[in-house]
């Protein structure tokens, strides 16, 4: 496939990039790692007039945590550097496992933790050629009016399919944002939409500085689940991330899991945070959780694999990830956190 | 589109290179470099047969605009025999069979590189690890693994050698 043309604009600070990116609006896209931006544009799913090549900013760059403000990442962090971060599997394991398992160790170099928080969402029916889109006469979200996944229906299902965004979102993560108006912080949470078209809430000019992580969500046993045909290189057709702090009695002390690649949006099993804490371990209780990880997930026919299968997954993934953390000292938060 | 001036330092040479802004870095080294080496395989960034180093880091070539890595060494294939001489893990790879069509071996020889640059005592579910970004039809990896390992034990007798020899 060959690429569209389009103007490269390489800004050397936060400030500049944002005046760019206002400047320009709908018309400019950032580019970092360029992993899921490139094969995009070669799809012709996108047509910017000005790309934003921020991989000049130093300020973007680099992982700093202490006790006091907890983590910061900065946006063009790599997930290899993440991974390779020597505190990741002691502080927050559940990030950890979680950017392991993203694509392979080549996109994962390449891959920032900005750009897989605002990965563009997937569906079979999108992203394909220009061509093969055409002979359909496109869909909802690309030149067309008709939703192949749930015809007359008008929103568009394409999933989120980034693996460290349900990470994040068990340890409360924040994501600092710079924009015409200044800097904001908001909940990770927020950020996202559930709406394959429009998916991150990212006004005009804005750029994701920085990823924030709380000291009160450290030393949380975690770990993330990933379903895929192979076990490299392919975006999740579903995943499960739990983050779970036990204490020395057995008893749940706080909890969260969050889905990714079953809706269009990253999404918190809400239920599961109130009704683990002050809990002691029983089968039934899993259970009960892993239900309701099955009732926040929509799985449709976006994907790779049948909905059935991947809410399933969903099921049993949940329970494993919850009998593992609860009954082991994996994610060996204790030691630190008492 | 109007082309821009854009300098380049691939295998240790400095090029100047007038070239459209949207080209990839995959299409320069093997256009207007001849470097034809690095291979387009899928094209979307999920088989890993042009992976080149970028400042010794592998990175794939077909998702890198060639404009955004201009302060950056990048090695090729081309880059990996110094002085008339195959890096080791190419000779390996000629030697336990890691070859066989060759269409993925440049990406492979390029991540094992660097691999064994980090780490020259990998284990096999390190090398699986370290290769699962790169995509072979032929092999069934086997010979792969095998050459990897090979490289590696010739890289460790290698430097044995140079300590020996400089005390």
């Amino acid at each position: 496939m060959t690429m569209p043309g389009f103007r490269v604009i390489r800004p050397s600070s936060v400030d500049e990039a944002v005046r760019v990116l206002a400047d320009n609006g709908p018309e400019a896209m950032v580019i970092a790692g360029g992993t899921d931006v490139v094969p995009n544009l070669q799809m012709r799913l996108f047509a910017p007039r000005v790309l934003v090549d921020i991989k000049g900013i130093g300020e973007l760059r680099g992982i700093t945590c202490n006790d006091r403000v907890g983590l910061r990442m900065g946006a063009l962090t790599t997930l290899t550097e993440i991974a390779e971060w020597k505190f990741v599997e002691r502080c927050f394991p559940v990030l950890g496992s979680a950017v392991r398992s993203v694509a392979g160790p080549l996109q994962r170099n390449m891959g920032t933790i900005g750009g897989n928080l605002c990965l563009e969402t997937r569906c079979l029916w999108y992203n394909q050629s220009e061509f093969w889109r055409q002979s359909l006469g496109g869909c909802l979200k690309k030149q067309g009016d008709v939703c192949h996944v749930a015809p007359g229906g008008q929103r568009c299902w394409a999933v989120w399919s980034g693996d460290s965004a349900p990470a994040l979102l068990t340890v409360e993560a924040e994501l600092e944002i710079a924009g015409p108006g200044g800097r904001r912080r908001i909940p990770l949470a927020e950020f996202y939409r559930n709406d394959g078209m429009n998916r991150i809430a990212l006004g005009r000019g804005e750029l994701v500085v920085a990823v924030h992580v709380p000291v009160s969500s450290a030393f949380r046993r975690g770990v993330y689940r990933k379903l895929r045909v192979r076990d490299s290189i392919d975006y999740p057709l579903a995943g499960v991330a739990v983050a779970m702090k036990v204490d020395g009695q057995g008893i749940c002390r706080a909890a969260r899991v969050a889905l990714a690649a079953v809706n269009p949006a990253p999404q918190l099993v809400h239920a599961a945070a109130e009704r683990l804490e002050g809990k002691r371990y029983s089968a039934e209780l899993v259970e009960e959780i892993a239900h309701e990880a099955i009732r926040t997930a929509k799985p449709l026919t976006t994907s790779a694999s049948t909905p059935v299968y991947r809410r399933d997954m969903v099921r049993l993934f949940t329970r494993r990830a919850l009998e593992e953390l609860w009954q082991t000292r994996r994610g060996n938060g204790e030691k630190r956190a008492g | 589109m109007t082309k821009e001036l854009i300098r380049l330092k691939v295998n240790g040479e400095t090029h100047e290179l007038a070239i459209a802004p949207n080209k990839l870095l995959l299409d320069v080294l093997r256009e207007d470099l001849g470097l034809t080496g690095s291979k387009r395989g899928c094209d979307d960034s999920s088989c890993g047969c042009c992976t080149v180093l970028i400042d010794g880091m592998p990175m794939l070539s077909c998702v890198a605009l060639a404009t955004s890595y201009q302060d950056a060494e990048i090695t090729t294939v081309e880059g990996l025999a110094r002085d008339g001489e195959l890096d080791p893990v190419q000779e390996a790879f000629m030697s336990w069979g890691g070859a066989q069509c060759g269409f993925c071996t440049p990406g492979f020889l390029m991540t094992t590189h660097a691999l064994l640059e980090k780490n020259p005592d990998p284990t096999l579910d390190q090398v699986r690890e370290a290769l699962a970004s790169n995509i072979c039809r032929c092999t069934g990896y086997t010979q792969i693994y095998e050459s990897v390992l090979a490289a590696a034990q010739k890289i460790r007798e290698k430097r044995k050698n140079e300590i020996a020899i400089s005390k």
